[in-house]
C-alpha cells in the first residue's frame, strides 16, 4: 500500500505525524477519503469522524471539531482547533 | 548602642525573609520555564500552518467580498490584552499596559488575572486559559466583527525574544490583509474560497489567540525568573551590608565596655 504523509496539528502540538495510507473525514460537501496523489486542494472540515489508515491495516479513530484540510503535493495537513483519539 | 544592634538583625532577618521568597518564586519560575516553552512552540506552528492557508485563501479573487477583509476606518476597534495573573515580574505586565494605553479609544478585552483587574472584563487566567475559552471567545468576536459591530480586532501581547528579553507588542487580526504577491492558484478549493474563510475563521482566531496567550505566559514565566534572579542578588549583596555594619556595631560595643572595665580597675 503507498503512504503519503500526514499531520494532524491541533494547538497542542502534533497528534500525528507519519505515514499513512488513507484519512476519511467529513469535508464541507460531504464525506471524503484522501490516498496518495490526491490532487492539491483546501477544504474545511465539519464536526464528526476522522478515521486514519495505517501501513499497517490499523485504523486509528480520531474526533474532530471541525478544522481545515490542506492536501499539498507532499504532505497532506489536518489543522484542527480541537482534535481527539478515541 | 544595643538598640542599634537589635534593628539592625531584625532588618537581616526581614531581608533574609525576602531573599527566601524570591528564591522559591525563582524556583517555581524555572521549573514552569519548559513546559510554557514547549506549549509556545506547539501553539505557534499551528498558528503558523494556518496562518498560511489563510493568507492565500485573503488573497484570492473570489475572497474579496468576504467580510472579513473589509476594511472600515472610522469605526471602532476591539483589543485583546494579554498579561499575567500575579505580579513580581519585572516590567512585564507594566509594559503591557504602557501599550494599551497608546490605544485609548479601543474597547479591551483582557487575559489574565492583571489586565481583567485593570480593564473590566470577563475573567480569564492566563495560566489555565483552555482551547474551548478561545473558541468561545473568537465565536463570538468574529459574529460581531461579521455584523459590522467593530472594524478592527487587535492583540496586545508579549512576544518572547529569548530567555533575558520580552517585548509587548501589537498585531492585527482583523480584518486581513491581501497580499498582494501571493496568488496560488494551483490549489483547488472546495467548495469555494469564501465559504471556506468565513467557516474557518472562528478556529483561526482561536488558534491565533491561544498562540499569543502561550507566548505570553512564557514571556511571564521568564521575566518572572529574571526579575526574581536579580532581586535575590539584590537581597544578598543588602544581607551581606548589613551585616557588615552589625558585627561592626557589635563589635564597637564590646570594645567599650572592655575599655570600661579597664578604666573602671585603674581607678
Amino acid at each position: 500500500m503507498r503512504t503519503f504523509k500526514l499531520r494532524i496539528s491541533t494547538p497542542d502540538g502534533d497528534l500525528f505525524s507519519g505515514e499513512a495510507v488513507k484519512i476519511t473525514l467529513r469535508g464541507a460537501e460531504g464525506d471524503l477519503a484522501v490516498l496518495k496523489d490526491h490532487i492539491p486542494f483546501v477544504t474545511s472540515v465539519m464536526p464528526g469522524k476522522c478515521v486514519v489508515t495505517l501501513q499497517s491495516g490499523e485504523e486509528k479513530a480520531g474526533k474532530t471539531d471541525g478544522g481545515l484540510l490542506t492536501v499539498s503535493k507532499d504532505i497532506v495537513t489536518l489543522l484542527s482547533g480541537s482534535f481527539t483519539w478515541q | 548602642m544595643s538598640a542599634d544592634i537589635k534593628t539592625l538583625r531584625n532588618r537581616i532577618k526581614s531581608v533574609d525573609s525576602t531573599l527566601h521568597l524570591t528564591k522559591a518564586m525563582g524556583l517555581v519560575a524555572s521549573s514552569k520555564i519548559r513546559r510554557a516553552q514547549e506549549n509556545m512552540k506547539k501553539s505557534r506552528e499551528y498558528k503558523d500552518a494556518f496562518e498560511s492557508v489563510v493568507a492565500s485563501l485573503a488573497s484570492s479573487r473570489e475572497c474579496e467580498n468576504s467580510p472579513y477583509l473589509k476594511t472600515v476606518q472610522d469605526k471602532s476597534t476591539k483589543i485583546i490584552v494579554i498579561a499575567g495573573d500575579r505580579g513580581l515580574a519585572g516590567g512585564y505586565n507594566a509594559n503591557v499596559f504602557r501599550l494599551a494605553k497608546e490605544y485609548e479609544d479601543a474597547e479591551f478585552i483582557p487575559i489574565g488575572k492583571r489586565a481583567c483587574e485593570r480593564f473590566s472584563g470577563e475573567l480569564y487566567f492566563a495560566e489555565t486559559f483552555s482551547k474551548a475559552d478561545a473558541l468561545n471567545l473568537s465565536k463570538r468576536l468574529c459574529n460581531e466583527f461579521e455584523n459590522g459591530e467593530y472594524s478592527k480586532l487587535g492583540i496586545i501581547s508579549t512576544k518572547y525574544v529569548s530567555m533575558m528579553t520580552q517585548e509587548a507588542q501589537i498585531k492585527w487580526i482583523l480584518p486581513l490583509v491581501k497580499d498582494e504577491n501571493k496568488k496560488d492558484t494551483s490549489i483547488l478549493f472546495e467548495p469555494d474560497e469564501i465559504t471556506i474563510l468565513n467557516t474557518v475563521m472562528s478556529e483561526y482566531v482561536a488558534g491565533f489567540i491561544m498562540a499569543e496567550v502561550k507566548e505570553s505566559f512564557a514571556s511571564e514565566v521568564a521575566a518572572r525568573r529574571c526579575a526574581m534572579d536579580s532581586a535575590g542578588k539584590n537581597a544578598q549583596q543588602m544581607i551581606d551590608d548589613l551585616e557588615l555594619s552589625y558585627n561592626r556595631a557589635r563589635q564597637g560595643a564590646i570594645t567599650q565596655e572592655l575599655t570600661e572595665i579597664v578604666a573602671g580597675s585603674n581607678t
